[in-house]
């Protein structure tokens, strides 16, 4: 069966302060860098089989519903890829 | 009665909360995260400590044990569940209670003694101690700001489940450790028999331990009867 390397990117939902974020971002301006805002989320690199493209994209959306916290953050599948 | 203390791997408060039940009159047995039945016990404590070394998210895999079914079963049948800082974490995620605890807002991991309020005096957990009384508890976390949208917060709170608030302590300046929302320190399930709170009762039952304020909360349990 083929093999597909998903991406996911675990983000803290839009209006939840996130200290980590906050930190990065006031030590990215004490070293000069004027950025507006730092949020800090987390990747995924899944590997799995899979069928089809499709199937995979289900496998790996399936993936991201069960290790997202609904209550403070969103998943996004960023990439996904069949392995050679 | 007897309860069950579930372990995860990475439990640490799992001899605290044994002592402190035992302390008060209640025996107690050790339950491997994998087992899929809690027949024979009246309660269950999921302790505090670092389930999965708190990858993901804190509580976050540990939610998912084997064990969890048999927890919500326990929440739903109306039975008693206590999970204490890492426990409670394990609750929000398993989502038999509502909410999130995200990150102390200092980001620092705070352990120290803190003041917390008893909001309800009319629960098995609560029925020993006087309502607006202030107890003096350890908290020892890196992820305890309770968190919740607005409109369950409101919900919280007009149905009165918030059952521990950060609280001054003599007198002290900021008392609220961790950034949590409304202070919230605990929180109970809608029936009343589900609790989840941050700070340490189980660590605070004893003289030498510098409190024993904790040391009601479990022999209010022991008054609960059990079908």
């Amino acid at each position: 069966m083929p093999r597909y390397q998903a991406t996911l990117l675990i983000e803290l939902k839009d209006g939840i302060l996130d200290p980590q974020g906050r930190a990065v971002e006031g030590v990215l301006r004490d070293l000069g860098h004027p950025v507006d805002s730092v949020r800090v989320g987390k990747v995924l690199e899944v590997v799995f089989p899979a069928e089809t493209l499709l199937e995979a994209e289900e496998k790996a959306k399936a993936m991201g519903r069960l290790l997202t916290n609904p209550v403070m953050e969103v998943f996004t599948l960023e990439a996904i890829k069949e392995l050679p | 009665m007897k309860w069950a203390i579930v372990r995860f791997p990475g439990s640490n408060c799992d001899e605290d909360a044994r002592f402190a039940l035992e302390k008060a009159g209640i025996k107690a047995a050790y339950v491997w995260h994998t087992e899929t039945s809690l027949k024979g016990f009246d309660g269950v404590f999921l302790p505090g400590g670092f389930s999965y070394g708190d990858y993901l998210r804190a509580g976050a895999l540990a939610a998912k044990s084997p064990v969890m079914e048999e927890v919500r079963r326990f929440a739903r049948e109306g039975r008693l569940v206590i999970g204490v800082c890492n426990g409670f974490q394990v609750l929000t995620e398993a989502g038999i209670l509502p909410g999130a605890l995200l990150a102390n807002l200092n980001l620092h991991f705070t352990c120290k003694e803190v003041g917390v309020r008893v909001e309800r005096t009319d629960l098995p957990f609560t029925r020993r101690y006087g309502k607006g009384q202030v107890l003096r508890l350890p908290i020892a976390h890196a992820e305890g700001r309770y968190y919740a949208d607005p409109k369950t917060l409101e919900w919280l709170e007009g149905e009165g489940l918030v059952v521990f608030r950060y609280a001054p302590l003599g007198g002290e300046g900021d008392y609220n450790p961790n950034g949590s929302l409304r202070d919230i320190a605990g929180i109970v399930s809608e029936k009343g028999n589900v609790l989840g709170m941050m700070p340490h009762p189980e660590r605070a039952v004893d003289e030498v331990l510098g409190s024993t304020d904790g040391l009601p909360l479990f022999l209010g349990l022991l008054e609960e009867v059990n079908a």
